[in-house]
């Protein structure tokens, strides 16, 4: 375990029921992610990606093993305790962009603000301010529908950092997009983590978007069986 | 506060679902709030002091009472009487076609202490009163009357008498009742009833109004004792005991009436848990990833009962205030005859309801939706997601 790392995983299972059938969808899985580095996560379907993202971002909870996030065990801490946790220490980047459909983008981005203790004027500056990252200032009061499939893309990563967290987690971010897009928002994720040294995990199937990764970790049936390191990360464009 | 914006936002998703529900909640809050005005009026009649401190006093075994004038000042002479008054009814019809829809209701009595004797007449123009102090042949008519035979204040009608001794009597009206109390009676005055009928030897009931409740009683005791042997034998009960027997009468009825009310509000709590329910299921992902940007399940279920008590609240305020403005312009004339504006004038809504309106809608929202909304407090994050990949 580095004395650096944000994020440490220690020999976490998790198994889920199906009917009266275990299924093990993690097996001991020890890992350690450094602050303001750039992981890809990747592997087949079923492997175990999301159900260890999902960990890591303290969105369920390991049958057996501990997960620390800047020394906090996270994996100890209750439903709400997580929620609060969340709110400030992680920003989540979906597939399908999940914005909310009947709030502008504006909107959407100011949600997580909501929970924090934060006057109008700083969450607005704050809004603007992630919005203008993502280059979507323009766009303020458009509603998702109203949007492209990159722009709503944009709108979740402007959310995802509203909040300045530490760790952003991507899953399949590029999965609903088309090759222009991807390489727009993987450009974008990546201008992130070198300018702002946020650190992103990210889960894909597209070795492409893998190849943007400085780390890369291969998982299968439940085990991390592959740790690789691109000697040098494509440069957003 | 801060969620406000967002339930505000979430009701506007599918409008057509949130207007046909807040269109049920307010209807209903409607029949509701006519009912609940009924239902107050008995119990305000049964249990304010005002009622159990005044004695009705009639003839114990015939009906209508009469009883002999000469009673009178040994009534009104009783020890801690502080005010009262007679009536003697005058029974006709008001049109020659004598038809029992035409008929009225008037009620010979003191015109001096009117207002001071007689609940309900608390909004009695005075000026009615002084009218009819003036104008021997004077009537203030109700409402519901001046409404069904077209009248007009300074207009002269003649009641064809249907009761003994049967003499047409010719009045003016000087003022409208207050609607609620009295619906097809008139109140004119009892010396013009002894002289147009002739009748000076009997009255129909005497009011006693007494210092409080416990004199009421005392008092009311004494009367029955001292005139249980005479001929005629004497009946004395408060007021609130005249309405409690009334009410004791129609107690099926209004018994039904409570019924249909729980009935409704319960009815109201399923059309909104219906709606509520098809809406979180409908929301189950963006519950869940208003999760995953740090909500808690408190939060969510706040968003949840929050939508459902709004939504509840706006339509049961709607509802209500359209049940007091029918009452009102029913009240003020502007609505056309009917049986519906008959109940209103019978049982004017009071501006207070819109507030119980609204107050009753968003308990029903509360208790619509936190079935549902306890159930979307539970979303598990990583469950939806999985479902939706």
């Amino acid at each position: 375990m580095s004395a650096k790392s944000l994020i440490v995983v220690d020999n976490v299972a998790k198994e889920y029921m199906r009917g009266s059938e275990r299924i093990s969808v993690l097996r001991g899985v020890n890992l350690a992610l450094a602050a303001a580095d750039f992981v890809a996560l990747i592997g087949p379907s079923g492997s175990g990606k999301t159900t260890l993202l999902n960990l890591i971002a303290g969105l369920d909870q390991p049958t057996s093993g501990r997960v620390f996030f800047d020394g906090l065990e996270i994996s100890k801490l209750d439903e709400t305790q997580l929620a609060r946790w969340r709110t400030n220490a992680v920003g989540f980047v979906f597939q399908f962009f999940h914005l909310i459909p009947v709030l502008t983008a504006y909107e959407n981005v100011e949600l997580p603000l909501l929970l924090l203790n934060m006057t109008a004027q700083r969450r607005r500056e704050q809004v603007l301010l992630a919005l203008d990252l993502v280059g979507l200032s323009h766009r303020l009061h458009h509603r998702p529908g109203q949007l492209s499939g990159g722009e709503q893309q944009r709108v979740g990563i402007a959310r995802a950092l509203v909040t300045d967290p530490k760790l952003i987690v991507a899953d399949e971010p590029t999965g609903d997009l088309d090759s222009a897009k991807s390489r727009e928002i993987l450009d974008l994720l990546q201008s992130l983590q070198q300018e702002l040294k946020k650190t992103i995990l990210l889960v894909t199937h597209d070795p492409t978007a893998a190849a943007r990764a400085r780390r890369v970790l291969r998982i299968d049936k439940g085990l991390l069986v592959e740790e690789r390191t691109n000697r040098c990360q494509r440069l957003a464009v | 506060m801060k969620f406000f914006l967002l339930i505000l936002k979430n009701l506007r998703r599918n409008k057509l679902r949130t207007t046909l529900t807040a269109l049920a909640v307010a209807v209903m809050v409607t029949i509701c709030t006519e009912m609940m005005t009924i239902l107050f009026w008995v119990h305000q009649h049964v249990h304010t002091q005002a009622c159990q401190s005044k004695l009705l006093v009639s003839e114990r075994w015939v009906a209508p009472s009469c009883i002999p004038a000469r009673y009178l000042s040994l009534l009104t002479h009783q020890e801690g009487v502080e005010d009262w008054t007679l009536w003697n009814l005058y029974t006709g019809y008001l049109d020659a076609s004598r038809q029992n829809s035409r008929k009225g209701f008037g009620l010979a009595t003191r015109p001096d202490n009117l207002i001071a004797m007689h609940i309900g007449l608390e909004k009695l123009d005075p000026a009615a009163v002084l009218a009819l102090q003036r104008e021997k042949t004077g009537a203030i008519v109700s409402a519901d009357l001046m409404e069904q035979m077209s009248w007009k204040v300074g207009q002269q009608f003649t009641v064809l008498s249907s009761s003994h001794p049967g003499k047409d009597l010719r009045f003016k009206i000087v003022g409208v009742l207050p609607p609620g109390e009295y619906v097809r009676n008139f109140f004119f005055r009892e010396d013009y009833y002894e002289e147009g009928t002739g009748n000076k030897e009997t009255i129909t009931c005497v009011w006693l109004r007494l210092r409080d409740a416990e004199t009421a009683q005392r008092v009311a005791g004494r009367i029955q004792e001292q005139f249980q042997h005479n001929q005629p034998e004497l009946k004395v009960e408060t007021e609130s005991a005249g309405v409690a027997r009334f009410v004791s009468r129609e107690q099926a009825l209004l018994s039904i009436l409570k019924w249909v009310v729980a009935i409704l509000v319960i009815d109201m709590a399923i059309v909104l848990s219906n709606s509520i329910s098809v809406a979180t299921r409908e929301r189950k992902g963006e519950m869940a990833v208003l999760k995953v940007l740090g909500f808690e399940p408190l939060a969510i279920l706040v968003l949840v009962v929050g939508e459902a008590m709004l939504i509840g609240a706006v339509s049961g305020l709607i509802g209500a205030a359209l049940a007091w403005l029918c009452s009102a312009l029913a009240v003020s004339g502007l609505l056309p005859s009917s049986s519906a504006t008959r109940i209103f004038l019978s049982f004017p809504i009071q501006v207070q309801m819109i507030f119980w309106g609204a107050l009753m809608g968003a308990f029903v929202g509360f208790a619509g939706s936190i079935v549902p909304a306890w159930n979307a407090r539970k979303v598990r994050v990583s469950d939806v997601f999985a479902k939706i990949a």
